[in-house]
């Protein structure tokens, strides 16, 4: 299996403020690929901070990639959207959007703000298992990123 | 020429007869200065003669009386008017044919020579009684002149039947009680105003209404109780005359604006109609309060928008209450299908069956939830009618339930579709309830359905949806486009019964209607209408 990183682990920061949203997701991915270490911030101010490796982050490892719900609390995903991609160093690390809004205007919204790609969460248990599941392909098996610092 | 207008008018003074006398009254003194008899005689007859055909010439009955209060003298429409023959009234007493006031007013008026009474009388019109042959009496008028002759002065009276013009008088009277009487028992306040704007008549209700007293009103201008608009309208109109602007404005209710007598404005609706009188063209206006319709209508209007607001704030509830329900039941589902994945069999067959349960309770509030969603969406979002194939949609109607036709073995045909105006997602959706539900209530066999669709005459195109299904009791017709209405046991037909409910508000939405037609165990027709597109497809 061809991993990016070689045989290290792979580092996912999951922005969720929904437990049971956090757990399922850590449900499914763990049946996808064991490899793969979750990390859960349930704000937009912790996400941040994080990303940043500030205060109790100051260890936290730079994610392979980052799955965003649009609606949390403090700083609303669209914000943590826009400075990810306006920042030099984060800008690179491919950030997806999971979210359960449909809305036209959070698609076209989270487009421009460059998001690299906009899933919406389904609300069959096993559905959503096959989209963490599509996205562990994907995102982690095919594609190819930049070199990590 | 002798009276031929004059008469025509009571009381005016007539200065035709006169103008005869003088020229009787020269020839007259010429006999008299005359000597010799027989030339008298002869001018006499002469003058008669002459005389005579002036008599004859006249549309009245023409008597001359002498003093002794006998007729010399008659015309052919007097022999008519009274009954006689000539000869049975000359050297008759005038007192036969006019018994009263002729003689008392002329000649045997003891106080007064004749000629004083003459001079008083001529060319004023009297109204007397004539008396006919036959007894009966008719008014007439008469207009006297004195004739003066070789046998002193006659008296030449022109009679004139009024009878018709007393009816008519009589008749006008009793039209004008009557008009009053109708103005009076009109509802509504009623102003009759003439040509210049002045009021002539009012009734009752008008002097409640306008707070006047009647006195107040009679003469003056209309636009004192009704500022603007009636004389505009009626009369001032300067490109117009009265009469067409009547005659536009007849039977059309105005809306204006009235004013009381304290000042105070309220609106008002009024009728007008043309009156012809002896005055001209008078204008009869029905005026009615509508404040209290006024009012309605606002109210009406307040009302519409506070109910419109309320369905609003609803359709706004329930797509909340919908879209926010999800996300608990999201997790209660997640869970409780987590939970049987991997404890099933490992617990007892009790937490295997309850499990069940909760799985089966909670995927079906979904789907209730999600219909719920999709019927207030329809009418949430504001609907951009579009020209769009129906066949397209109804293509991808079919493609969405792929899944469906396959594993039933249905045949979907239909015919060429026409284009329509539609929102393109709604159509889609719509043909996919009808063609699922055909497939859905099917009997054993292969499940046909058939789509055609035929132009309403005008702009509406008639689809229907025909299949060879269970049928439906024509009891449930109503019922089955209700939300949440089922006709089926969950184990027998599947479904949250919101299918035809959206499909019913799609359809109504685009200003169109629904409607089945069916028997149990024959299939299912369902027909709706959309509008046609104008471009040919």
């Amino acid at each position: 299996m061809k991993v990016t990183g070689g045989s290290m682990d792979i580092e996912v920061l999951l922005v969720e403020d929904s437990p049971g949203d956090v757990r399922l997701t850590q449900e499914a991915f763990r049946d996808a690929n064991s490899r793969i270490h979750l990390h859960v911030a349930s704000d937009g101010i912790e996400a941040m901070a994080f990303l940043r490796r500030e205060g109790e982050f100051h260890d936290a490892p730079r994610p392979n990639f980052i799955l965003l719900d649009l609606n949390i609390p403090k700083m609303d995903g669209r914000e943590v959207l826009a400075r990810i991609k306006n920042d030099e160093d984060l800008k690179t690390i491919p950030t997806i959007i999971l979210t359960t809004s449909s809305a036209e205007a959070d698609i076209a919204q989270s487009y421009q703000l460059q998001a690299n790609c906009y899933l919406t969460k389904p609300v069959q248990l096993d559905e959503f298992e096959g989209v963490v599941k599509s996205i562990n392909d994907f995102w982690i098996t095919r594609v190819k990123l930049p070199q990590q610092r | 020429m002798l009276a031929k207008d004059p008469i025509e008018f009571s009381g005016v003074p007539l200065p035709q007869p006169r103008r005869l006398l003088d020229v009787e009254t020269e020839a007259t003194t010429a006999v008299r200065d005359s000597a010799g008899r027989k030339v008298a005689e002869k001018h006499l007859a002469q003058m008669e003669a002459r005389y005579r055909g002036l008599l004859e010439a006249a549309p009245d009955a023409m008597v001359v009386v002498n003093q002794g209060g006998e007729i010399v003298l008659l015309n052919v429409q007097a022999e008519k008017q009274f009954g006689y023959h000539r000869d049975e009234l000359l050297g008759q007493k005038v007192t036969n044919i006019i018994p009263e006031g002729f003689a008392e007013r002329l000649i045997a008026d003891g106080t007064r020579t004749a000629a004083e009474a003459l001079a008083q009388q001529i060319g004023t019109g009297i109204e007397l009684k004539g008396r006919r042959k036959d007894g009966s009496a008719f008014p007439i008028e008469i207009m006297l002149s004195p004739l003066e002759s070789a046998d002193g002065i006659l008296v030449t009276a022109a009679v004139r039947n009024i009878s018709v013009r007393k009816d008519a008088e009589k008749h006008l009277a009793q039209m004008e009680a009557r008009y009053r009487g109708l103005l009076e028992a009109a509802p509504d306040a009623m102003v009759v105003v003439n040509q210049c704007g002045e009021i002539v008549l009012l009734n009752v209700q008008a002097e409640k209404q306008f707070g006047y007293h009647r006195d107040e009103l009679l003469g003056q201008k209309v636009t004192n109780i009704i500022p603007e608009g009636f004389a505009e309208r009626l009369i001032a109109d300067g490109i117009r005359t009265a009469s067409e602007a009547l005659a536009q404005q007849i039977g059309t209710g105005i809306e204006l604006k009235g004013r009381r007598r304290d000042g105070s404005a309220f609106p008002i609706e009024i009728m007008l109609s043309p009156l012809d009188s002896v005055e001209g063209i008078l204008v009869t206006a029905a005026i009615r309060d509508i404040t209290a319709r006024k009012d309605a209508e606002a109210h009406l209007v307040e009302k519409v928008e506070e109910l419109k607001r309320s369905n609003e704030e609803l359709e706004q509830f329930a797509y909340v209450a919908s879209h926010d329900l999800q996300e608990p039941l999201r997790m209660v589902a997640s869970y409780t299908q987590l939970l049987s994945r991997r404890y099933k069999g490992r617990l007892d067959s009790d937490a295997d069956e309850f499990i069940a349960f909760a799985v089966d309770g909670a995927s079906r509030m979904q789907r209730l939830i999600r219909d719920l969603l999709v019927y207030s969406r329809v009418g949430k979002r504001s609907l951009e009618l579009l020209d769009v194939s129906s066949e397209d949609s109804l293509q991808q109607a079919l493609i969405n339930l792929r899944g469906a036709i396959e594993e039933s073995g249905a045949r979907v045909t239909h015919d060429p579709l026409p284009r329509v105006m539609a929102d393109e997602i709604q159509l889609i959706q719509l043909f996919q309830n009808f063609v699922g539900n055909a497939i859905k209530y099917r009997r054993p066999g292969v499940p046909l359905v058939h789509i055609s669709a035929a132009r309403n005459g005008g702009v509406q195109c008639i689809f229907s949806v025909r299949d060879n299904g269970i049928g439906i009791d024509p009891q449930f017709f109503e019922k089955i486009f209700g939300m949440f209405q089922r006709l089926h046991k969950r184990e027998e037909f599947a479904g949250t019964g919101m299918g035809l409910a959206i499909c019913k508000k799609i359809v109504e939405r685009h200003g169109g209607s629904i409607s089945v037609e069916s028997l149990p165990g024959q299939g299912s027709t369902f027909c709706f209408t959309v509008a046609g597109s104008n471009n040919k497809s």
